[in-house]
């Protein structure tokens, strides 16, 4: 069972990984200015008040003892609570990721929708104009800053054009009843259209920013692998036995190129998913990544260490599961 | 003709008579002259003025060392010249067809169809995702008539054929899983599985070691013999054209310098290039492996002396006037004004 070894060896990899990103982020956590004691009780308090808190908490303890005080919260399923917000983090998690989850999805399929094809077009003959473009879109998509995107698109298609809903939130109508914590899929499910496009106008704008900066690197990477490969000895081999360029592009070549493409779409999911702090903040998104921004702005220790965890976890899934995918579909790896 | 005598250094000059003689060759190559870049800036001419002539069940080696455009000059048959290329002048024809010009859709019909190829590293030669056997079975569909079935049950024919055991499971299998000498096989089993009347090998046992290159040359000699198809191998090595083929192209520089039957050529070298080329390959007694000096000219433009003077040992002031034309001498042609 070389598949179980395999998937075996990931997930001890996958336990490694998390047990570095959390003691990395509880050391760094803690070791920051700022203490959160002041933040529950008000700066006013007195210092036997503060000192209360700071042993409730058990911050006054060895750091090591706190951080295995920590992990063993986290392994009965207890990320803590936020102080900010006075929930359970895994409450306010739950409520938040959704809309990470929405809007990674979107980007995701956005991005991966105009990258690969044009990837793909651009690199069936050099100098062409879709080369041409790829060149610009690619160059573009890697060197823009999302956050500064974001802000155009919205002065642009809010501000000036009054094309786009005001950029404040997931949507500006009914909140769909909950099934799976996707606006979008839910107002389906519901059969609310008002709410569907509502919740699709709020999502276009950041999931467009997005799939254009995640989308240049794809591109370029497509473009690479798919002209490596137009250039290989089987396609030449297959065109000098007259097999036809359509087949020789969707057959011969293609799915040499979607195999490392996959990973690389896999990789940028993950990425997107822990949550896109800069983007959600621009779009006052409520996600993952704008709640650990305000999180790290209140000294609030629980949330951040958690939306670290959480990202790792994300990214690292998607790349096991695209990794055991391959293990199935590539020829090369079975035996 | 008679598949088993193909190792053997007296193959028989027997389609000698040939040039302008009754049979029409299958494959023509007259005055093939290929360039770099547009007319108005032309790069290099790398190939300059092949003649070439395979007649119907013909052994043709095509040698000469790196550079030489032996393998150019298969892309130029194929039609699949490397970007950049063009044909300057000069006339390419299977079977009576011109190629010059053809559009690309009746090329790729006679693409793996009348001519086929077949080349050195099979294992890259092969798709990595796509089983063996499909692959196979996409170029006999491609060509005929063939449904799916059909052509797959063709395609686990043809890899029995060429001798690969098991032939209906391995035909499953993908690249990876297969050797050297097996791949190369399969490409030979894909190269006539549409029963071509020409199959150029380019460099077909390069990277297979000694013995594994003797099976698979003489299976692609027996094969290709079976079928009444014409073979042109192309090699660096004067020792195999001398095994395998009746008759010899030697070319240097993007020029032929002679050709004609093998026996004769190797036995009796009217071109001095042909005799260095037949003493670098040690089938000339010596103590010392013999190098020819200097190195194959840059062919930015055309020639307007032989190729080979400034290599050449007996090369002499009249060498330099002009390119030795490619004239009938004995049983062969040769392009030297000293022979």
């Amino acid at each position: 069972m070389p598949l179980a070894i395999y998937i075996g060896r990931r997930l001890v990899f996958l336990l490694v990984a998390l047990f570095g990103v959390s003691l990395i982020t509880f050391v760094v956590t803690r070791v920051l200015p700022g203490n959160p004691a002041y933040l529950i009780v008000g700066v006013q308090a007195d210092e036997s008040t503060v000192e209360a808190v700071i042993e409730r908490l058990g911050l006054d303890e060895p750091i090591h003892a706190q951080y295995g005080h920590y992990m063993r919260q986290v392994f009965s399923g207890d990320l803590g609570d936020s102080w900010r917000t006075k929930n359970p983090v895994t409450t306010d998690i739950a409520d938040r990721w959704p809309a990470t989850i929405e809007l990674a999805s979107a980007a995701a399929i956005l991005s991966i929708g105009w990258s690969v094809p044009f990837g793909v077009v651009s690199a069936l003959r050099r100098r062409s104009l879709s080369d041409r473009l790829a060149n610009v879109a690619s160059g573009l998509g890697v060197s823009i800053p999302e956050f500064w995107l974001g802000i155009i698109l919205i002065l642009v298609f809010f501000f000036h054009l009054d094309f786009a809903p005001a950029p404040i939130g997931r949507t500006l109508g009914t909140v769909p009843p909950e099934v799976t914590g996707l606006y979008t899929l839910d107002s389906l499910i519901a059969g609310d259209w008002g709410a569907l496009r509502s919740s699709l106008a709020q999502l276009a704008l950041p999931a467009i920013t997005l799939a254009i900066t995640t989308g240049g690197p794809l591109l370029r990477v497509t473009r690479g692998f798919m002209r490596e490969t137009m250039a290989s000895h089987h396609i030449r081999s297959a065109r000098a036995l007259g097999v036809p360029e359509r087949s020789i592009v969707l057959r011969h070549a293609l799915p040499n190129v979607l195999l490392p493409v996959s990973t690389m779409a896999a990789l940028m999911y993950g990425y997107l998913l822990g949550g896109t702090v800069l983007v959600e903040f621009v779009f006052a998104w409520p996600g993952i990544g704008k709640y650990a921004i305000d999180s790290i702005a209140a000294s609030d220790y629980a949330p951040v260490l958690a939306a670290v965890l959480l990202s790792a976890c994300s990214y690292i899934l998607v790349y096991l599961i695209m990794d055991i995918l391959h293990f199935v579909i590539d020829p090369r790896t079975r035996t | 003709m008679s598949p088993a005598a193909a190792p053997d250094a007296t193959a028989p000059p027997a389609v000698d008579a040939q040039p302008g003689a009754a049979a029409a060759p299958v494959l023509d190559v007259a005055d093939l002259t290929v360039g770099f870049g547009s007319a108005a800036k032309r790069r290099s001419i790398p190939l300059q003025g092949i003649h070439l002539q395979v007649a119907a069940g013909e052994r043709m080696a095509l040698v000469g060392e790196s550079g030489s455009g032996k393998s150019l000059t298969a892309a130029a048959v194929l039609g699949l010249l490397p970007e950049g290329a063009e044909v300057i002048r000069g006339s390419i024809r299977l079977d009576g067809e011109e190629l010059i010009g053809a559009s690309e859709r009746r090329l790729r019909a006679l693409r793996g169809g009348s001519m086929a190829i077949m080349f050195q590293n099979p294992r890259a030669s092969l798709n990595p995702v796509l089983t063996v056997g499909g692959q196979i079975a996409e170029v006999i569909r491609v060509h005929g008539s063939a449904g799916r079935k059909e052509s797959w049950a063709q395609a686990v024919e043809l890899l029995a054929e060429m001798g690969i055991p098991n032939a209906a499971r391995r035909a499953k299998d993908y690249v990876h899983q297969f050797s050297g000498g097996m791949a190369q096989r399969a490409a030979l089993a894909m190269a006539l599985s549409c029963r071509p009347d020409l199959l150029i090998a380019d460099e077909p046992t390069t990277g297979l070691d000694a013995t594994l290159a003797q099976q698979v040359l003489e299976l692609v000699v027996e094969r290709v013999a079976m079928r009444d198809a014409s073979l042109l191998l192309i090699t660096h090595d004067i020792a195999v054209a001398r095994s395998h083929c009746e008759r010899t192209t030697v070319m240097y520089a993007g020029r032929v310098m002679e050709s004609g039957p093998t026996a004769s050529l190797t036995g009796d070298p009217k071109n001095p290039y042909t005799a260095a080329l037949l003493k670098a390959f040690g089938t000339v007694d010596q103590r010392r492996m013999y190098a020819i000096g200097g190195v194959v000219p840059t062919l930015l433009g055309e020639l307007a002396e032989c190729a080979f003077a400034d290599r050449c040992p007996q090369a002499g002031p009249e060498c330099r006037d002009g390119v030795p034309e490619l004239r009938r001498l004995e049983d062969r042609r040769v392009a030297c004004v000293k022979a």
